[in-house]
């Protein structure tokens, strides 16, 4: 109802108050009231009974004086005999001796003597039934104005008429009735006549046809207001009835009490008055305490930490100590969600989404001061997957708590963060923060480069760090991040262990990437690809044996593209799967139009290796062109022994006892190791290219590749020699018993047309046949 | 005492066709009213007068006047004696006979003369109780109602008759109303008055 305690508070105090003041004052009223009533009824009662008293009195007063005057001899005989000068003479001479205002004759036959007035006389003559009726006293009309009449027969010695005093009972007479009451009562004589009302105020002329008769004074209202007013009838002479209304206005009983009123409306003014001054101080301080924690409440509810002073010791104060111990307890869970939601369970370091509100928060700063810049790290360790995958995760989790613990320790009061797996990031904001990146970079470096003591190994983690600026290289938090991403790309491409800054072109180079993986991805859909098949000359058969397939994309804006150019990105992406899957199938599609001892070779990625699903491409192949599958060569180079394990070998196992020749290409390269020629009986290896150039300039090389030959045949392996160009090569390489080469020297790739006519040269006797 | 009825008329010229006429006058409830006084107008005309002259008396004893009501004929002298210790003062204000008997005492008479026909109401001016009436009357049918409201007429000549009744307190014009009756030839005929009397006045009311 009301938004305020306060109001509501100072409105119901100041409501109960009036409301007992109401109650006083309408139990006052009703007892002023009922005594002045009272009072005036019985003044009332008083005045009507002096009215009577007074009425009799003067009744008798006149009858004495018209009985006298009615039996004086003189008089008799004046009226008797016919002498109206004498008799009024006389009646003029008791007229002064009793203060009369008037007195007549009233004869035997109506006559009236006395008179003036033709309507006094008119009113007199109607007396005469009244008269003759025997009726001596009474009030009567006359001239409009109610008389007290008084009579005497005048006896001569019979009835010869009346002698009739009257006087008056107007205003002025009745004025003198009033004097005589303790109260100013209202005094008035009311005559009515037959069919008429008795006043021509219709209130009045009610009250007295209703009241008259019971003596009892009653409540009047009148125009004039309301009074307390008592009927008396009165006895009339002639056909009127009359009446004595005495009135008294209620609002002069009141006057006395005027005063009390007053005085008591006044108290209840002031005390209203304290009554809602003090109530509003109370509720004040009621509610001062109870703003303050609504004020606080609403602070809380924003996201501040607020408390509030406890002032009192009452219900508000400890609402108050409970309070602040519930806001307390809010911001503590608050706290705790917040280090929940925010940091990183293993290290303790904030997580990505922290680091993203932060480095939003920075970014914003940062334009907000304008032109100081913001540098972002991204830090990735260089061997985490190694360590994960030898020494399981429980080593990766301990080694990354303390790369964290090192981080933090090497980068002041920046921000380091930990996105997920091996990825940190650090928010660096600095006056020149370009260089303070390059120092802080290098000394990271530097740290994680020294080894860690873990579960009782000693390892090293090594690490490369890329860095974006902002807003140099981007004003939002997506971009830097991933300006800060291409940047530590860089750095790993350059072989770790180093910091790159981004730079434009890096950028650019994603996206050539980019497009170019959108474009290979159009490619296998298209049928862009096209193999080539370069042969391999058997050296003993001075035949060609097989045929290397090799990849060639026409791309149909850039032309031919090299498989150098695509087929690092297509096994990144892992498009080289469905690339490399399209590959075996052309080349069986193809092969098994050759000769039948001629082969077929395709290369296999490693990437393809790891996921399943390769021995049944190369199964479908098969079936699907009907080529037999020991006319089939799979290629795999050494990198996939750098991720190798028991399931590789295995697939090995599988494609070999399926009748597929395995080679092992570009050996001599990278991390070759003998082992790997243990670890699986291979039909073939092929001599690295880089061996042959120099086989003839180096004196070194000739001693590897007759190595490389010699162990082959003691392991029952056949060797190819790539890259041959030249005679020179090839005689040295017969001498040193290779198996077969590949190169310019005999043919480069020819399309699958090409294939019958490079046989049809080298193999003629077949075409013939 | 003398209140009986006069036969004023009988003697002197008893016509040959006369008739006898029984008047009573009485109230409503049947009550014979004394003091009356009728008077007989044969056919409309007053009788004659008798020749006789008696002595007329009102007399004042125990402070009343004695008879109450005393016809007269025109020309008739009545006396006052007073046989009171106490003086009285009779007079009276009729435009019949204006007259004045100042106070005189114990056996004193005054004697007046009526010589005009009318009602002479009588009072004393010491004594308001006492009044009295004198009827003068101008025919020679004229009497006293008796305690039973009678009065008799003999020797009435036959034919109409109007009959006069007078009382003091009868309700109508002059305190008299008349009516007209048959006499017969021979016989007697009765005729009732009923009159409607006022209460007397009680003069002596005091306030």
């Amino acid at each position: 109802m009301f938004a305020r305690i306060r109001t509501r508070l100072a409105i119901h105090y100041a409501g109960l108050f009036a409301l007992a003041l109401s109650l006083v004052a309408v139990a006052l009223y009703v007892v002023v009231t009922t005594t002045a009533e009272r009072q005036v009824r019985d003044e009332l009662v008083a005045s009507s009974t002096v009215f009577d008293r007074l009425l009799e009195l003067r009744t008798r007063e006149l009858g004495n004086a018209a009985g006298l005057l009615s039996r004086d001899f003189g008089f008799r005989a004046a009226v008797a005999t016919g002498d109206p000068g004498t008799a009024l003479s006389a009646l003029d001479n008791l007229k002064a001796r009793l203060g009369l205002r008037t007195a007549f004759i009233v004869g035997m036959d109506g006559s009236v003597t006395g008179l003036a007035d033709p309507r006094l006389r008119a009113d007199a003559r109607s007396l005469w039934a009244a008269l003759d009726a025997g009726r001596t006293s009474g009030i009567v009309r006359l001239g409009g104005v109610p008389h007290h009449v008084v009579a005497a027969p005048i006896m001569a010695p019979t009835l010869v008429g009346w002698v009739v005093f009257a006087n008056d009972l107007g205003p002025a007479q009745m004025r003198r009735l009033e004097q005589l009451s303790a109260i100013p009562i209202n005094a008035r004589v009311l005559l009515r006549g037959r069919g008429e009302a008795w006043s021509s105020e219709g209130a009045t002329a009610g009250f007295v046809a209703a009241r008259i008769g019971d003596n009892a004074p009653a409540r009047l209202d009148d125009p004039s207001g309301t009074a307390i007013a008592l009927v008396k009838p009165l006895g009339a002479l002639g056909d009127d009835n009359a009446a004595l209304l005495l009135r008294y206005p209620l609002a002069l009983a009141m006057a006395p009490y005027l005063p009390l009123q007053i005085a008591m409306a006044l108290t209840a003014l002031l005390g209203l008055v304290l009554v809602v001054f003090g109530s509003w101080r109370l509720s004040l301080t009621l509610t001062r305490p109870i703003s303050a924690l609504e004020q606080a409440a609403q602070r809380m509810e924003e996201g501040e930490t607020v408390a509030v002073t406890v002032a009192t010791r009452d219900e508000i104060g400890r609402l108050a100590q409970s309070f602040n111990r519930m806001a307390a307890g809010i911001a503590e869970r608050e706290k705790r969600i917040t280090q929940l939601a925010f940091n990183d369970s293993l290290t303790g370091l904030p997580n990505r989404a922290f680091f993203r509100q932060h480095l939003d928060l920075e970014l914003k700063q940062a334009e907000r001061r304008g032109g100081r810049a913001l540098a972002l790290l991204c830090v990735d360790l260089d061997n985490f997957k190694a360590v994960n995958d030898t020494l399981g995760h429980p080593a990766g989790d301990e080694l990354l708590r303390a790369v964290a613990a090192r981080l933090g320790a090497n980068v002041g009061d920046a921000m380091v963060a930990r996105l997920g797996g091996d990825e940190f990031t650090i928010i660096l904001s600095h006056r020149d923060a370009h260089e303070a990146a390059g120092a802080i970079a290098g000394r990271l470096i530097a740290a994680l480069a020294e080894p860690f003591e873990v579960n009782g190994h000693e390892l090293t983690a090594g690490a490369s760090v890329g860095i974006a600026m902002a807003p140099g290289d981007a004003a939002d938090a997506d971009t830097l991040l991933k300006h800060a991403d291409l940047a530590l790309y860089q750095a790993k491409d350059e072989g770790g262990g180093t910091y790159r800054f981004f730079e434009a072109e890096m950028n650019a180079r994603a996206q050539a990437r980019h497009q170019l993986e959108a474009d290979l991805r159009r490619a296998i859909g298209h049928g862009e690809f096209e193999l080539y098949f370069q042969p391999l000359f058997d050296l003993e058969t001075n035949r060609i044996g097989s045929f290397e397939a090799l990849i060639r994309w026409n791309h149909p804006s850039r032309g031919l593209v090299a498989p150098d150019e695509f087929i690092p990105l297509a096994e990144e992406t892992g498009l080289i799967v469905p690339i490399g899957a399209w590959v075996i199938q052309e080349a069986c599609r193809q092969a098994v139009k050759w000769p039948e001892d001629v082969r077929v070779a395709v290369n296999v990625s490693s990437v393809q290796f790891r996921r399943p699903g390769l021995a049944n491409v190369l199964i479908q192949a098969l079936a699907a062109s009907g080529l037999d599958p020991r006319r089939l060569e799979v290629e795999i180079t050494e990198s996939i022994f750098l991720e190798s394990s028991e399931a590789l070998i295995a697939v090995l196992h599988s494609l070999r006892a399926m009748g597929i020749r395995i080679a092992l290409d570009d050996f001599g390269t990278g991390y070759s190791s003998l082992s790997y020629l243990q670890s699986f009986p291979f039909d073939k290896i092929k001599i690295d290219r880089s061996f042959i150039q120099q086989l003839l300039s180096r004196a070194g090389s000739t001693a590897i590749v007759r190595a490389i030959t010699d162990l082959a045949r003691a392991l029952g392996m056949e060797t190819t020699a790539e890259g041959v160009e030249n005679p020179e090569q090839l005689a040295e390489l017969r001498l040193h018993g290779c198996s077969s080469v590949q190169g310019y020297l005999f043919s480069r790739p020819v399309n699958a047309a090409g294939v019958a006519e490079a046989l049809a040269t080298a193999n003629p006797e077949r075409d013939v046949a | 005492m003398r209140a009986l009825v006069l036969a004023l008329a009988a003697v002197a010229a008893a016509p040959a066709a006369a008739g006898d006429l029984a008047v009573q006058v009485r109230t409503a409830n049947g009550a014979g009213v004394p003091n009356a006084v009728v008077t007989l107008y044969p056919r409309g005309r007053p009788a004659a007068l008798p020749a006789a002259r008696p002595a007329y008396q009102i007399a004042q004893r125990d402070l009343q006047f004695s008879p109450f009501v005393l016809v007269v004929p025109v020309g008739g002298e009545v006396s006052f004696p007073n046989f009171d210790d106490v003086r009285h003062h009779v007079y009276s204000f009729s435009p019949v006979r204006r007259f004045e008997l100042r106070l005189y005492a114990r056996e004193q008479t005054r004697s007046v003369r009526f010589d005009r026909p009318g009602i002479v109401p009588l009072g004393c001016n010491i004594h308001d109780n006492m009044i009295a009436f004198i009827d003068v009357v101008d025919t020679g049918f004229a009497a006293r109602t008796d305690a039973a409201g009678r009065a008799n007429f003999t020797a009435i000549p036959g034919g109409p008759v109007l009959v006069r009744v007078w009382h003091p307190w009868l309700r109508a014009p002059a305190n008299q109303l008349e009516l007209r009756a048959e006499v017969p030839d021979n016989g007697r005929v009765a005729q009732a008055v009923p009159v409607n009397l006022r209460p007397p006045p009680r003069p002596s009311r005091s306030y």
